[in-house]
């Protein structure tokens, strides 16, 4: 056998045996790290691919995709057509519906289906009945999911863009296979389609499926020669590319902060393996005597290390599939909200994932043992004959340890200020790393320093039990600097995220305070986003208007497009229209008065922030839009703040969007009241205007309120993700106290036979536990604070483009540190009666 | 050529304060077979010496040759080969591994070395030197002069040609010191090991073949 395999199985595994509590916490606190890693990468697999959406699911194979903003006019088809390539041309109607106006707004396609009839792309479900097959005349035929349950027959109503239309079940598709990850969806002809959804003449995308010979970009040029100005052509699935990347950014994120408890669980890796090679030492000096080489003892603790990964990798595999549900979940619901509309897919366990998860648990494992290990294979033989107890050999303490720190910390200033890397805020990362990294190097100094200036003020305050404690922690400098580097850093971690997500919150609440000065808001059922859900038709808006009390309508616009190659959001609206009230609020230095009074005189826009940080776009620049048949120029007027969506916004004057987008339906619609209307009398004549049509309205206080729960909704992933790493910082000081104990034994039971009683030995330890959370709690949110600062101005700023005001959320971090700290005391507990009960005259006669 | 041979070894440690000679100019020859004892006080250079023919130190001035190889131009890979080959060691305190069994801790020289049959020769060094039967005892269920009977099977298992023992009675009553010296002095007839003992007792000088006496780090002549 091996040699090394030797020394690991005899000299590591072997006494493992004998302190199974503190080994089982090290694994799990592996397996912790590693289920969340897996876990967040599952459940972004699981967000990303639900954007594989129904309508590429049931286009079947095609190679381009022809689309507008507000539609292609279906005379382009026709040029299509007889244009001398023999193309195939799949044209498609694309909105929401729900049925009766109740419930969540499902995609309703409208397909050429006879026109499809001779096509492999129809799916055959659709072909064994076409619409005049249909079992009622009187009724628009509908095929729909199974999962909706509505049985073939059956009438139904839907709204579709305020309209209510009918139509009867013709078939049932499997929503597996039709509906793709978004499940539910109807489906009808497309002529049906355009007359229910309002778009007769238009349509909303033409597959292409090109000739065999010729490249893509070869009948992309061709096609794009041939189509009307502001037509735009890209391959087939660029939608889902485009959501993908605008992803990207927020899964990446996500992916570092799930980093972070991996993170930990190293530090505590190092000092489970560090512990191994002290206690080991004497050992290990026999082992070198006896013919043992500084690599097989080098590869022996390695292997030990390995073996935490490996059986931590593996529950964490497990567990990680298991917290993956939840995860994706919550991940689903921030994607829902920031980005678009969502549906996670089913969660698989993919080898990747799991290859990844415990290639990374392993890495970290082998890499924070590396320092350990190589220590272990420096023993000199000699020690096998000197004697005594030996402590961790305190290199941290000397000087160029110091500079080094302070040089990772200049580094990290440095990196705060450097430019992202193709997008990615890779050197903001670096820079939180390095910030780490400088702090724990310090921290056996700040050890130091703390035992030293408090010795006296503790033995007044708690007794010699804590003059005790802080000297044995101080006595081993080297464990407990890397226990207090643990937990500090999980401190940090959760600290700053807490900062970040209450400064975005203070920041989000001030902003809907400026923005939401409309009484009531109205929009139809389906997703929150106004550039996906259905529409309402103007005369509700002119309906509105005529209602006593009510002084303006706010009618606001928005279709979904794509700029330079990722999502946005165009819009038109009449923000100068009240008077007064309602006003957005621009970039410092920017003329707010001036923007909105010009914005509706011209070719003007104003942009969101998250929208000019992606595009590089400022005021003055021009934006060059493909609309209603041609491209038109917009100049940028200015830059308003915006915490709705990451996607962004390009918003003009209603009436410069009518006049090259001319459907007058509102997306969304503010109405303002009269000063001293009565607010309820106004709601009741808007619930008779709206005529039993299904619109959701909402006061002021609902819609901020809503906003909010959602804004606590995105955020939940990631104090789920902080919590996990506290948890492991947690679990690591309980192995570490345990195996404190244990090496103390003699020391315990000397003090025993000084007089010390089992509540003092029990005390002494509790007050270990509790200067260890002092110490990790205090570092930890200074860290916190300049990690905050990092995340709020480098990181979020280069992955999302927003601007958030820093506040400090003072309640919920002391709330925070708080819980740690008496998470903290509790891992104590166990260790401390494992002391107070140690048996002295045995412990003595041991040594 | 004699097995160990030292030619004018000195040794320096630097520590924090003024540097420390623990050897002046030390030159000894042991040969094969031979039973050699050092005498001394504490702090006199015994063990220090004892871990330059060893070759787990190094002198800082002159040479130390173990069957011919000298211990200063090698590699820490070819020191721990040599070590592996040629020597064994006892220690004052034993040095068993705690968590190993008797049979165990004998054998593992063998492991590292990556001999064959290591089981085999463990259990018959381990009947060589009385403890037939104990071989499953772990060390804190044997007696002091139990546990340095496993420490010498396991210091003579691959058959070293040299051993080198520090104070290996130290720790024991005179009556299983004895049966100790006569296990050693076994070994140099029985496997024509040459051993090096550092002592203080008295008793053991009697089984020596040579005494060398040491002095505030030179030999006593």
């Amino acid at each position: 056998m091996n040699a090394a395999l030797v020394l690991f199985l005899r000299l590591i595994v072997r006494p493992l045996r004998n302190e199974p509590i503190r080994a089982a916490l090290t694994c799990f606190a592996v397996a912790l790290g590693v289920a969340v890693i897996v876990a967040i990468d599952l459940a972004g697999k699981s967000a990303a691919s639900s954007f594989h959406s129904s309508l590429e699911t049931l286009a079947g194979k095609n190679d381009l995709a022809i689309t507008a903003t507000a539609g292609v006019d279906e005379l382009v088809l026709g040029q299509l057509a007889q244009l001398p390539y023999p193309f195939e041309l799949t044209p498609r109607i694309e909105d929401f519906a729900t049925v009766d106006g109740r419930g969540a707004a499902i995609p309703f396609f409208g397909l050429d289906l006879v026109g499809m009839t001779n096509q492999t792309a129809l799916p055959s479900a659709l072909q064994w009945k076409q619409p005049q097959q249909s079992p009622d005349a009187d009724a628009i035929p509908l095929w729909v999911t199974t999962g909706l349950r509505l049985p073939v027959g059956k009438h139904i109503r839907l709204l579709i863009n305020s309209q209510l239309q009918e139509f009867v079940i013709a078939g049932n598709l499997p929503a597996q296979k039709y509906g793709g990850d978004q499940q539910d969806l109807f489906i009808t002809d497309i002529g049906y389609a355009q007359i229910a959804t309002g778009k007769a003449g238009k349509l909303d995308r033409i597959y292409v499926k090109t000739p065999a010979n010729g490249s893509l970009s070869h009948w992309r040029a061709v096609l794009s020669a041939r189509l009307p100005a502001g037509t735009i052509v890209s391959p087939q699935g660029a939608a889902t590319d485009q959501n993908r990347k605008m992803l990207s950014a927020f899964r990446w994120n996500l992916r570092a902060l799930s980093y972070v408890a991996v993170l930990v669980g190293g530090f505590l890796i190092y000092n489970t393996i560090s512990i191994s090679v002290v206690r080991r030492r004497a050992d290990i000096g026999v082992v070198r005597a006896l013919g043992g080489t500084r690599a097989e003892l080098l590869w022996a603790f390695l292997l030990e290390a390995l073996l935490f990964a490996g059986i931590g990798g593996g529950f964490g595999v497990l567990l990680g599939r298991v917290m993956a549900v939840g995860a994706a979940s919550l991940v689903g619901s921030t994607v829902e909200s920031l980005y678009v509309t969502n549906v996670p897919a089913p969660v698989h366990l993919s080898l990747g994932s799991v290859a990844n998860g415990v290639a990374i648990g392993v890495g970290v494992s082998l890499l924070a043992a590396l320092a350990p290990a190589s220590e272990a294979a420096r023993v000199s033989p000699i020690e096998a004959v000197a004697r005594g107890r030996w402590e961790f050999v305190n290199t941290q303490r000397s000087r160029w340890l110091w500079r080094f720190a302070l040089g990772l910390l200049v580094l990290s200033a440095v990196f705060t200020k450097t430019p992202p890397v193709m997008g990615a805020p890779a050197f903001g990362y670096a820079a939180v790393l390095l910030l780490v990294m400088g702090t724990s190097l310090l921290i056996p100094n700040i050890i130091s320093w703390s035992a030293a200036g408090f010795t006296a003020f503790l033995q007044r305050l708690l007794g010699v039990e804590a003059v005790l404690a802080m000297q044995s922690l101080r006595s081993s400098l080297g464990r407990t600097a890397v226990l207090t580097a643990a937990l500090a850093t999980a401190v940090a971690m959760a600290a700053a995220v807490g900062i970040m997500v209450g400064s975005f919150r203070e920041t989000v609440e001030v902003w809907l305070n400026s923005e939401l000065t409309a009484d009531f808001y109205l929009r139809p059922p389906g997703s929150a986003a106004a550039d996906r859900h259905p529409t309402m038709s103007a005369a509700i808006a002119d309906a509105l208007e005529r209602i006593p009390g009510v002084a303006a309508v706010d009618r606001f616009r928005a279709y979904p497009i794509t700029y330079e190659g990722l999502p946005a959001t165009f819009a038109g609206g009449e923000a100068a229209k009240p008077k007064g009230r309602g006003a957005i609020r621009f970039l410092p230095g920017e003329n707010t008065a001036e923007i909105l009074s010009k914005l509706n005189t011209g070719d003007y826009a104003v942009v969101s922030e998250p929208f000019a940080n992606k595009h590089n776009v400022r005021p003055g620049s021009e934006l060059r839009l493909p609309l209603g048949g041609a491209i038109r120029r917009f100049q940028v007027l200015g830059v308003y703040y915006d915490y709705s969506t990451e996607r962004g916004f390009i918003v003009v004057d209603r009436s410069t969007l009518l006049k090259y987008l001319p459907d007058p339906a509102a997306s969304n619609v503010a109405v303002y009241l009269e000063p001293h209307a009565d607010a309820s009398a106004v709601r009741r004549s808007i619930n008779q205007a709206l005529g039993g049509q299904s619109v959701l309205v909402f006061s002021n206080g609902s819609l901020r309120r809503g906003a909010i729960t959602l804004f606590d909704q995105t955020f939940r992933i990631t104090y789920a993700l902080e919590l996990v790493a506290v948890i492991v910082a947690v679990l690591g000081i309980a192995g570490a106290l345990l195996a404190l104990v244990i090496d103390r034994r003699r020391e315990f039971a000397l003090l025993r036979f000084l007089g010390a009683s089992q509540p003092q030995i029990r005390r002494i330890i509790l007050c270990e536990a509790g200067l260890l959370g002092l110490l990790a709690n205090g570092i930890g949110i200074v860290l916190g604070t300049l990690l905050s600062l990092i995340l709020i101005f480098v990181i979020n700023k280069q992955s999302f483009g927003w601007t958030i005001q820093f506040h400090w959320p003072v309640a919920l971090v002391l709330a925070m540190l708080g819980g740690i700290y008496i998470a903290t005391l509790l891992a104590g507990l166990y260790p401390a009666r494992i002391a107070a009960r140690l048996d002295p005259i045995e412990a003595i006669h041991e040594e | 050529m004699a097995l160990l041979e030292v030619r004018n070894a000195s040794k320096t440690y630097r520590g924090a304060g003024a540097p420390v000679m623990a050897l002046r100019e030390v030159s000894l020859a042991v040969e094969s077979g031979e039973f050699v004892a050092l005498v001394g006080r504490s702090g006199c250079g015994k063990s220090t010496l004892l871990n330059l023919c060893g070759a787990i130190d190094f002198p800082t001035e002159g040479e130390v040759l173990i069957d011919g190889i000298s211990t200063k131009r090698t590699n820490d890979f070819e020191l721990t080969r040599l070590r592996r080959e040629k020597a064994g060691f006892v220690f004052q305190s034993f040095q068993l591994l705690a968590g190993l069994s008797a049979v165990e801790n004998v054998e593992l020289p063998l492991l590292l070395a990556r001999r064959p049959n290591a089981r085999q020769t463990a259990l018959s060094r381990l009947e060589w030197v009385g403890l037939q039967g104990y071989s499953a005892r772990l060390p804190h269920q044997l007696s002091g002069g139990q546990q340095q009977r496993v420490a010498i099977a396991r210091s003579v298992v691959h058959s070293p040609r040299l051993l080198l023992a520090d104070e290996p009675t130290g720790n024991l009553d005179t009556g299983t010191g004895e049966a100790i010296i006569t296990l050693l002095r076994n070994i140099t007839r029985d496997f024509q090991t040459a051993v090096l003992m550092a002592t203080h007792s008295s008793e053991s000088l009697t089984s020596v073949d040579r005494v060398i006496h040491m002095r505030d780090g030179q030999l006593d002549i």
